[in-house]
């Protein structure tokens, strides 16, 4: 019996680590990561803005102890347990991200990122920076867009052109292309992706009733579709008169429920100041009146 | 009758309505308990103030719990005042004279507790007065402050009218009056000396006033009904949610008058101004209002509960099969159904079980309104993620229920003081209906 309760208090001990251990693991190549550069006071100071815009709302100010209350919890980054980390570590979890922790891939550039530690690192007087190592030359294909709009065709044409090993220009064929626009929150897809032909061009039907401003125009960009980052793109845009001229006022710009006070819908106002006054008026009269009780009695 | 008889029974009821009216170690004992309760209460609304509303169990899912709850009932107990005044007594009901001072006493201090309330659900009380500087007026949040304020001092002034006459009766006829009280008194009464031009500008503001009142009563619940109805949440998101929380609001109403009405005749020695038959009248009353509750209950629940649309199905599963369950089907059957079935029976409508079935729909009445408001917030439209296990269910902390007791202790204190210092019954018109034309004050 005593032998099983150790058993059970083995595995449970055992459980409990494995479900420490598993939080969040940053494979081992990545810890070996170093930065491309020397942080320098420069660094730490763009790091210190880029810190308050994008890490402050839940770590804290470093040293303050002041970060959000959230489950896990994110913990102040300048105190021993997030310092003990390889700065290959910390720059894995920034860009990776881990809900709720969000993933800056895609927010802050590589060089960004590094500038951040580079800040953090500043609050730990014992860090010595491993020596930087810089990144090894690129060898994919360099590709770059343009974007034109083809009245004849009635068609959007994208052409791709690539730095060829030589140095020389040349067009980019087999590129796989995305085409967008602004719409109110974010971009929307226009169509599938296309594949560039041997002139290193792509096709986009563009839809006849498309709304755009009150001019007409509609933001396009096109974008190389590159989801394992082989590549580096430069993509294309353009502010384009091929929508419908479309003017509609904004929701809040008009008087509204929804709105703000200055601009309360007037039968609202209305219905309200009328029924206050009217209910205290005859409030007020009745005050009045009972003043006058006393009035009367006196004469 | 001769002028000797008109006085003789003048003096009686002067006597009868007014002989509880001094300072006795009864009343000083039981004012001394609901201090001491208070400053226990006002304790833990001070450590709420000093920590943050933190210390009570509401989080980010369940922002209204307890505090909401309870506001909303308090609203709904002053509506009696209305009922009771305005709408039976505009219609010509006699009977109803004895008892309309105490559902305006009940009227009066319900609703000024109430905005005390939602004070006590700010975490920057401080702000208040933003409420009114920054004020949209789109938003039902500044209708409700309007309409309780104005409906507080709708009842303020029905409560204090009809005093008028009896404060002068008082001044000069009640010996056991504290002196230091009769100049008050004295100065309240306006120099009344029942002439016919003071007794007509009394009546005709009483008039106005009963007129104004129904709307203003009906604004506040509807408002307060709206204050959760004009959000599409499952549970809440109801067209019927006005006039449900209106005839809600008479049910709780009536039964806090019974209770008030028992303990007045039976402490103030009232029996033969608070008779068997006006118990048995208010039974009926009680028992009208709730069938009428009963009817928009089954509204609520078996409309939605047939389309069983998805939110509205999780909700309807915790309240009919799930965590609400207990709760609900007690409120319902215990505060709902078996009460109407019992006061069908006229032996139920006596003073004593009236006044039992009166506790039990009332206390109902409070759980009720904690079933409308919190189990909805447990099942938002778009759940939180990564929260605490304790934003997801909701439980009331010690300190948040002292500080929804505080405001009952707070009702008793205003209603003891009123009817301690103040006839229970109007004293003037009482007398007008057994005949007295005119007071003689000697």
């Amino acid at each position: 019996m005593r032998f099983n309760k150790t058993l059970i208090i083995i595995f449970l001990f055992s459980l409990g680590t494995r479900v420490a251990a598993q939080t969040w693991v940053v494979p081992d190549d990545q810890k070996a990561v170093v930065a491309p550069l020397k942080f320098t006071p420069d660094m730490q100071k763009q790091g210190e803005q880029l810190y308050m815009k994008n890490c402050q709302s839940c770590h804290g100010l470093p040293g303050k102890d002041n970060w959000a209350k959230l489950t896990p919890p994110p913990g102040d980054l300048s105190k021993e347990k997030a310092q003990k980390q390889t700065d290959g570590e910390i720059f894995y979890r920034i860009t990776t991200g881990k809900v709720p922790m969000p993933e800056f891939r895609n927010i802050l550039p590589e060089d960004d990122r590094w500038s951040v530690i580079a800040y953090l690192r500043s609050f730990n007087p014992k860090y010595i920076q491993p020596n930087p190592v810089a990144k090894a030359a690129f060898t994919g294909r360099i590709v770059t867009l343009s974007m034109q709009y083809s009245e004849p065709m009635k068609k959007i044409v994208v052409t791709a052109s690539e730095q060829l090993k030589d140095g020389q220009a040349g067009l980019a064929s087999g590129v796989e292309i995305m085409l967008y626009v602004k719409r109110y929150f974010g971009k929307m897809q226009v169509g599938d992706v296309k594949t560039t032909n041997a002139k290193g061009q792509a096709l986009f039907e563009f839809p006849a009733d498309f709304p755009g401003n009150k001019d007409g125009y509609v933001e396009v960009s096109a974008m190389v579709n590159d989801p394992k980052s082989i590549m580096k793109t430069t993509p294309a845009n353009a502010t384009l008169a091929i929508g419908v001229p479309t003017d509609k006022p904004s929701l809040t710009a008009t008087r509204a429920m929804w709105s703000t006070r200055d601009k309360a819908p007037v039968w609202i106002l209305l219905t309200y100041t009328l029924s206050v006054i009217i209910v205290w008026g005859f409030i007020f009269y009745i005050i009045y009146s009972i003043l006058k009780i006393k009035r009367l009695s006196n004469g | 009758m001769t002028m000797d008889d008109n006085n003789l029974t003048f003096d009686k009821i002067t006597s009868d309505l007014t002989h509880h009216i001094r300072i006795n170690k009864g009343f000083m004992v039981w004012m001394g308990f609901l201090t001491v309760s208070l400053a226990v209460c006002l304790y833990a609304y001070s450590m709420q103030l000093r920590t943050g509303l933190g210390v009570a169990g509401i989080r980010d899912y369940v922002t209204w719990g307890l505090y909401l709850a309870n506001f909303v009932f308090f609203v709904a107990a002053s509506l009696i005042g209305m009922l009771i005044s305005a709408v039976l007594g505009l219609i010509g009901m006699k009977w109803l004279t004895p008892i309309t001072r105490i559902a305006e006493t009940i009227a009066v201090a319900f609703a000024a507790v109430a905005g005390l309330i939602i004070i006590s659900d700010m975490g920057r009380p401080e702000r208040l007065a933003y409420v009114f500087i920054y004020a949209r007026p789109q938003s039902p949040i500044l209708w409700d402050v309007t309409v309780i304020t104005t409906y507080f001092v709708l009842s303020l002034l029905l409560l204090f009218l009809p005093l008028i006459a009896d404060m002068a009766v008082i001044h000069r006829k009640v010996a056991s009056l504290p002196s230091w009280l009769k100049p008050v008194y004295k100065s309240l009464s306006l120099n009344f000396t029942d002439r016919p031009e003071q007794n007509k500008i009394i009546n005709r503001s009483i008039r106005i006033l009963l007129i104004l009142l129904i709307p203003a009563a009906l604004s506040i619940h509807t408002v307060t009904s709206w204050l959760f109805a004009v959000t599409s949440r499952a549970g809440w998101d109801s067209t019927v949610f006005g006039p449900y929380f209106v005839s809600g609001a008479f049910v709780a109403g009536s039964a806090a008058v019974i209770i008030a009405m028992f303990f007045f005749r039976k402490n103030y020695k009232l029996q033969d101004y608070l008779t068997d038959m006006h118990f048995n009248n208010m039974g009926k009353v009680l028992a009208t209002v709730s069938l009428v509750y009963l009817y928009f209950n089954i509204n609520e629940f078996l409309v939605p509960g047939y389309k069983m649309k998805r939110a509205d199905a999780v909700h309807l599963q915790e309240l009919f099969a799930g965590k609400d369950a207990l709760l609900f089907w007690v409120v319902q059957l215990g505060g709902l159904v078996l009460p109407i079935l019992f006061m069908l029976f006229r032996r139920f409508r006596k003073p004593l079980p009236i006044m039992l079935i009166s506790i039990a729909v009332l206390i109902a009445a409070w759980f009720k309104r904690y079933i409308i408001v919190i189990p909805t917030q447990e099942h938002p439209f778009l759940p939180i993620q990564h929260v605490p296990q304790n934003f997801v269910h909701y439980s009331p902390t010690l300190i948040e229920t002292l500080i929804t007791i505080a405001p009952f202790i707070l009702v008793l204190i205003i209603i003891t003081l009123i009817s301690k210092f103040f006839p229970v019954i109007p004293l003037h018109e009482t007398a007008r209906e057994k005949g007295i034309e005119h007071i003689k004050f000697d």
